[in-house]
């Protein structure tokens, strides 16, 4: 039983064609065709069909199918129903016949429980499913009588399901379309199985569909019928225009790229007209954070705005791309996709968080370089310990090095030649989890439903799943040295003091002191195993008997999912044909899942949403538009440069945010630009840039040392190692965990708004001693004061953040000592005193304050950021200025003057102008415009 | 395009994001309404609900399932006491417990077989037996999904943190976290919930008119999008919360009064439950509290006399007794428990005991659960329940029972896949009766 891979591409054929029906609701004739077998409702219409035995794969399996006999609730359920188990959604057909069969009589075939039950000729918790004497009743009977046979030997194959007609588009209310589904088996057999098919519509609300076949017009807007029959899905558009300018009535749109022509040619059938271009500092402000993670300066803003040249937006594109945020971003994003989670790295190197690290820059560097997407793939699926031509005791050397405390970091990990941690991780060990998390990364898909039944929504068969798993299960992940280097290993160990008896984290405590120090340790290897042929017959055998192995035993043959048999004793690594097969042109979904995400990282859905499911009932939104890109992107080599310039140089991309009538509702079709949060790391990020003064600002588009979008590795447990962390987990950064783009969160929440508004960690930001606000106070001679308590929780690890602390404490003394002498407790201010003294000895030696600092040295100094500066107002400041920069370097754009005004007349009616320009800012931070990029 | 159903008859992922052309879109408001119309059983008397998660597995033997009589290689070194309740003994170092035991049931004999620490944890959080494929929502995830909170507060508020995830239900379910525990007799307050700094309310509310004002560029589109439209919900909620008198004092336990807080003890167990009864009071809905130390693979009866017990000792009759004196005791139900007890015989070599799912105890109590009784009984080494004993999806049954939700009922999760609350579970109608 094995699918052609064309089936996947059904959807891209289907679009060519358009169908006007007319709106008479009344059903259309199957079609005949002479070498066509007419439908089972035809040919069962009598109780003796003419003698014809119907199959038990292509008639009765389905039949029960749609009868509900082996939905999940009934027979279906993992505990059977009244002892009577099926295959769920009935791919099993072994098991489900002998389970039937013991429900057959073949001497009197209607005493059969088969017929009985449904019939509710006896009792039947299910009900009635079988009305005597219907074509189902005949069907059934007949298979009895004719010998109740399972699926034959040998069976064809089903070569596809041919739905007619393949888009169907409803003009009025109470339309109806008749659907024909045609089975196409290898042996050249056509059969109309409409009556067999089961079928479900993806909006009830667009169009309804009767399990006969018929579909019926709702309200407008688009969606898909799906038609199950065997193992195909097949998925057929419905349109209902939801203005009545479609068709010919479309107005004129101007598409200059081959993304838009797409684009519009789908709007033009659902009659959504675009929305218009959007203005430049929309587009720059989108532009630089969809790819940078990163706003422009309010400079940035002002001279892009000034620029007169035609090509300025493909310009900046090109601009952008050069940046370390697009670097950092798209890291980042492949962090997410290949899941480098510090929770499931323990111990994969002897120091903690070290694989996170290594992982990161091991792709950044290949980010930062453009490497094609395939290349950078390949160093992941082909991943190995060891670089080739290294000994154990090579890699040991080489790799030991990067973490000595003064060595080259993990930074210097991007120049191996692999990532093997992707498969060191301890949710990737079993070739189970392999196949799911593999169909997750690189396929954009999620196959799990079928490691236990076949998948209810794609083609996948439990058998599928199983013959996959063979390319996972000659890699193997050790704590420990390979079979082959296990005397080089142990001597390691040997050759250093106190390693006798040791074992496990007792052992590797041990040896992470000594490899900081500088020593060569025995390190962790994943490596490859080759096939053997003979034990691998065993395996094959143990896998038909429907158990999961779980051994490490690499069998002869795995199968490539919708794809041939592979003789795996061939290959020195199991791998090498899977990423063959992933970067071959003909794969259906490689290409297809980034080129999908990309695109859902701009337009906030992907083609196919959610971006990480692509399967056969879940089609495409614009099935034409993902074959575009996806060749495409195939055909420039896997150069992410080029797919990311052809969607930011569509129109696509630049319209505006501003509906019109006809696409208000609309977030699916690309219609118009969707106001979408920011991720959580961009969305850190940019509290921090906007609260920044000028010089710092402009160090954040190159300086990505303390961004939140430079962190390595996440995880569900949060560390609070980075001051950033709370933020993040609070606005939902990856948590790379489950095999899911859901991992990463772009929710709204009342936490990540109770954060921006009166977090103590943001407050503190804008009254920051390098912030914008006290830049602000500095150039206008304005008196400037605290309103926030100096943040402990972000500044802990800076050096800014310790010295605030070693000022607080000193001054806190200071104060008691003050207490002591008016008290005259002269013992407690002596002891006061020498804990002064000490604190400012440990401050210096933190350099936390000046060497040359001394006592007599007036507090007010010490304190500048935290105390008052009275100095009197200077009425001259110009405060439009300051107002246009806070919304330049926030919104990135001009203020209206009405905003203007609004602005002045609260900093005028404020105590103060610093006070009145903080919560100015504070309030363009809390708009909706800063946190959503639109 | 809403392929993804999900509990709430809508895409889950695609919730705020999902593409309605023309169709009628779910907006957060009626969405709230299907929350707020879920299945609940009139009936019940549990309002709100406080589960207390001691981590790291306590020993039933030294606690609450002691065996005097067991031959000295699974007994251990402590004594019973005599509880209120006639007949029933406990651990001599839970004297104070002892007392209150007509104010709960306690469960013996609950038994399942799962001895990690994470995934036996997740499975009493959840009342479903952990799966890799499909992460199952915590119980404050459910319960506030059936029964959202007032607008004052967060309805679910894990102190300091919970292994209670959203699980498939989506992040909006998931808890707020205190990140930090309480200690009694000191003010305590969550990031971000209080004015500092010298703010005040009038400064809150002047800036606040200020955004109202400057924030006007999506007014126009606001009811098409429903990130927007969610945005400014959160927006008036966080307002609310920051500035309301009721938010801060729920979290504030220094207010309490020092005659009502000293019962608790001194450990910040005892301070996280008074918590919890603070913030029950206030009208949240859902609080755990998460506890640790009781992974005592050594020097077992050391650390249980001296440290865990006399602080868990103090807590429970602090949170039981609080409860009932305020009266929230009713319409309040509590669960106690450990991923899994340990092992009855005694690990010699290091002089404690390990992880052992087999037998252990778990307590239920308020909120219509009968008092003063103990259920299921354990044999006479505390290795196995007698008879069929329960499972953790049973207490999970009976918890959400008391709290009127019916643990059969069914949500779909992301993938399409129809999964029931508890799905192997049946309510234990003993505590009920």
């Amino acid at each position: 039983m094995r699918l052609n891979m064309n089936r996947m591409t059904v959807p891209s054929m289907v679009a060519a064609v358009m169908l006007y029906l007319p709106a008479t609701g009344l059903a259309q004739q199957p079609t005949s065709d002479s070498a066509m077998r007419e439908s089972v409702v035809l040919r069962f219409v009598q109780s003796d069909a003419a003698g014809e035995v119907p199959d038990f794969q292509q008639h009765v399996v389905p039949l029960l199918g749609k009868l509900g006999c082996n939905g999940r609730a009934c027979h279906g359920s993992f505990q059977g129903r009244g002892g009577f188990r099926l295959s769920l959604f009935g791919y099993d057909f072994e098991s489900d016949h002998d389970e039937i069969y013991g429900r057959i009589d073949p001497e009197v075939p209607s005493d059969s429980g088969i017929l009985q039950k449904p019939l509710m000729q006896v009792q039947h918790e299910g009900g009635q499913r079988l009305k005597e004497g219907s074509w189902e009743h005949h069907l059934l009977m007949r298979w009895i009588e004719g010998g109740a046979n399972g699926r034959i030997e040998e069976p064809p194959a089903l070569v596809s399901l041919e739905v007619k007609p393949n888009e169907i588009l409803f003009a009025a209310d109470g339309q109806q379309q008749q659907l024909q589904a045609v089975a196409v088996w290898s042996n050249g057999m056509k059969e109309d199985v409409t009556a067999l098919c089961r079928f479900q519509t993806n909006d009830d609300q667009i169009a309804e569909i009767s399990q006969d076949g018929l579909v019926r017009a709702g309200t407008s807007g688009d969606t898909h019928i799906v038609a199950f029959y065997d193992s195909a899905v097949v998925p057929v558009p419905v349109i209902r225009p939801v203005s009545d300018q479609f068709g010919d009535r479309y107005p004129a749109i101007p598409t200059p790229t081959k993304v838009d022509e797409l684009v519009v040619q789908k709007l033009r059938k659902v009659g959504i007209v675009a929305s218009d271009l959007c203005t430049d500092a929309e587009f720059l402000r989108r532009v630089s954070l969809d790819v940078t993670g990163t706003l422009p300066t309010a400079k940035e803003v002002r001279e892009f705005l000034a620029e007169t040249n035609a090509d300025k937006r493909r310009r900046k594109i090109d601009e952008l791309l050069e940046r370390p945020g697009y670097v950092a971003w798209w890291t980042t994003r492949l962090c997410d996709f290949t899941g480098n989670s510090d929770d499931k790295l323990n111990n994969v190197t002897p120091v903690q968080q070290e694989a996170s690290k290594q992982w990161y820059a091991w792709i950044k560097k290949r980010v930062r370089e453009n490497m094609p997407y395939d290349r950078i793939v390949e160093g992941i699926v082909m991943a190995v310990s060891r670089d080739p031509g290294e000994s154990y005791q090579q890699y040991c050397e080489n790799v030991s090095k990067l973490y000595t405390k003064d060595g080259p970091g993990a930074a210097a990990y991007a120049d191996r030649d692999s990532l093997p941690h992707y498969w060191a991780r301890q949710n990737f060990q079993t070739s189970e989890d392999r196949v799911i998390g593999f169909a997750y990364t690189f396929l954009g898909t999620r196959i799990q439903c079928a490691q236990c039944h076949k998948h209810p929504f794609d083609q996948w068969t439990q058998n599928d799943f199983k013959q996959f798993e063979g390319f996972f299960k000659g890699t193997t992940a050790r704590q420990n040295a390979r079979p082959d280097a296990k005397s080089e290993y142990d001597a390691m160990v040997a050759g250093f003091e106190g390693t006798e008896g040791l074992k496990g984290n007792d052992l590797r405590k041990l040896l992470a002191t000594k490899v900081t120090a500088g020593a060569t340790i025995p390190l962790a290897e994943v490596f490859s195993v080759k096939a053997k042929s003979s034990p691998a017959k065993r395996d094959n055998k143990k896998q038909k008997n429907g158990k999961p192995d779980r051994g490490g035993v690499v069998p002869a043959t795995a199968k490539i999912l919708a794809g041939p048999v592979v003789d795996l004793t061939s290959h020195d690594d199991v791998r090498q044909p899977l990423m063959d097969w992933l970067r071959s042109p003909d794969n259906p979904l490689f290409a297809k899942a980034f080129v999908n995400r990309v695109w859902a990282n701009y337009f906030n859905v992907g083609i196919v949403q959610p971006a990480d499911d692509m399967n056969l009932a879940n089609p495409p939104v614009n099935a034409p538009l993902l074959d575009y890109l996806g060749k495409g992107f195939i055909e420039h080599n896997f150069d992410m440069k080029w797919l990311h310039r052809e969607i930011l140089n569509s129109r696509t991309y630049q319209l505006s945010w501003i509906p019109n009538s006809t696409n208000r509702l609309d977030e699916r079709n690309f219609s118009r630009a969707v106001p979408r949060r920011l991720p959580a790391e961009i969305a850190y990020d940019l509290m921090t840039q906007v609260t920044r003064n000028d010089v710092k600002n402009t160090e954040f588009v190159t300086d990505l040392g303390k961004r939140a979008v430079a962190i390595p590795g996440a995880a569900l447990k949060q560390r609070n190692r980075n001051p950033a962390d709370y933020a993040l987990t609070v606005f939902g950064r990856s948590i790379r965990e489950s095999n899911c783009d859901c991992d990463r969160t772009e929710e709204p929440s009342l936490l990540q708004t109770i954060f921006v508004r009166n977090d103590g960690q943001v407050l503190s930001m804008i009254d920051d001693a390098d912030g914008w606000l006290a830049q602000v106070a500095a150039d206008n001679n304005l008196p400037f004061s605290r309103k926030s308590q100096p943040d402990n929780n972000a500044g802990r690890n800076t050096q800014a953040g310790v010295a605030r602390q070693f000022k607080a404490r000193i001054q806190r003394l200071r104060q008691q000592i003050a207490e002591a002498e008016k008290a005259s407790k002269t013992k407690q201010v002596a002891t006061l005193r020498d804990q002064l003294k000490k604190t400012r000895k440990d401050a210096k030696n933190q350099g936390a304050l000046a060497p040359e600092d001394d006592e007599e040295k007036p507090v007010a100094d010490v304190e500048s950021d935290a105390t008052t500066i009275s100095a009197p107002p200077v009425p001259t400041w110009n405060v439009t200025e300051v107002i246009n920069d806070a919304y330049l370097r926030t919104v990135s754009r001009f203020p209206t003057a009405d905003e203007l005004q609004t602005a002045r007349t609260f900093i005028s009616e404020s105590t103060n102008p610093i006070d009145g320009v903080r919560d100015v800012l504070w309030a363009l931070m809390n708009t909706h415009e800063f946190i959503v990029n639109h | 395009m809403s392929f993804y159903r999900t509990s709430d008859g809508d895409g889950r992922r695609d919730f705020l994001k999902a593409g309605v052309v023309g169709g009628t879109g779910l907006s957060l408001a009626s969405y709230a309404q299907l929350v707020a119309t879920g299945n609940l059983d009139p009936g019940a008397r549990a309002k709100s609900a406080i589960f207390v998660n001691l981590n790291g597995g306590p020993s039933h033997m030294d606690t609450f399932d002691p065996k005097p009589d067991a031959p000295s290689e699974y007994r251990g070194e402590f004594n019973t006491i005599q509880t209120c309740l006639p007949g029933i003994a406990i651990s001599e170092h839970l004297p104070r417990i002892a007392t209150c035991m007509d104010k709960f049931t306690l469960l013996r004999g609950v038994s399942h077989s799962v001895a990690a620490h994470e995934l036996g944890t997740k499975y009493v959080n959840t009342g479903n037996r952990p799966l890799p494929s499909l992460e199952f929502p915590g119980y404050g995830a459910v319960i506030t999904k059936e029964r959202p909170g007032i607008p004052e507060l967060p309805p679910f508020v894990a102190v300091p943190n919970s292994a209670q995830r959203a699980g498939y239900l989506g992040v909006r379910y998931a808890p707020m976290n205190t990140t930090a525990t309480p200690v009694i007799g000191t003010p305590f307050r969550v990031r971000g919930i209080s004015m500092s700094g010298g703010l005040t309310v009038t400064d809150v509310e002047r800036r606040r008119n200020l955004l109202t004002q400057l924030d006007r560029t999506f007014s126009d589109v606001e009811q098409n999008s429903q990130l927007l439209e969610g945005m400014d919900e959160f927006g008036k909620q966080a307002h609310t919360v920051i500035t309301s008198e009721k938010a801060r004092d729920a979290f504030d336990i220094g207010k309490e009064s020092p005659d009502f807080s000293k019962p608790f003890g001194s450990s910040s167990l005892g301070a996280s439950c008074l918590l919890a009864l603070r913030l029950v009071e206030s009208g949240v809905r859902f609080v755990t509290v998460s506890n640790g130390g009781w992974d005592t693979h050594r020097d077992n009866w050391n650390v249980l006399k001296t440290r865990q017990l006399p602080a868990l000792d103090d807590a429970l009759f602090g949170l039981f007794t609080g409860l009932a004196a305020r009266g929230l005791l009713d319409s309040t139900v509590v669960y106690v428990t450990g991923e899994f007890g340990r092992t009855p015989k005694i690990n010699t070599e290091r002089v404690g005991r390990d992880h052992y799912p087999r037998n252990m105890f778990m307590l239920l109590g308020g909120g219509g659960v009968k008092g003063g009784q103990v259920l299921g009984e354990s044999d006479e080494t505390a290795s196995m329940p007698k008879g069929d004993g329960f499972s953790p999806d049973d207490v999970a049954a009976s918890f959400y029972h008391a709290l009127g939700i019916d643990h059969k009922q069914e949500y779909y999760t992301t993938t399409g896949r129809p999964v029931m609350i508890v799905r192997d579970g049946h309510v234990i109608t003993e505590l009920f009766t």
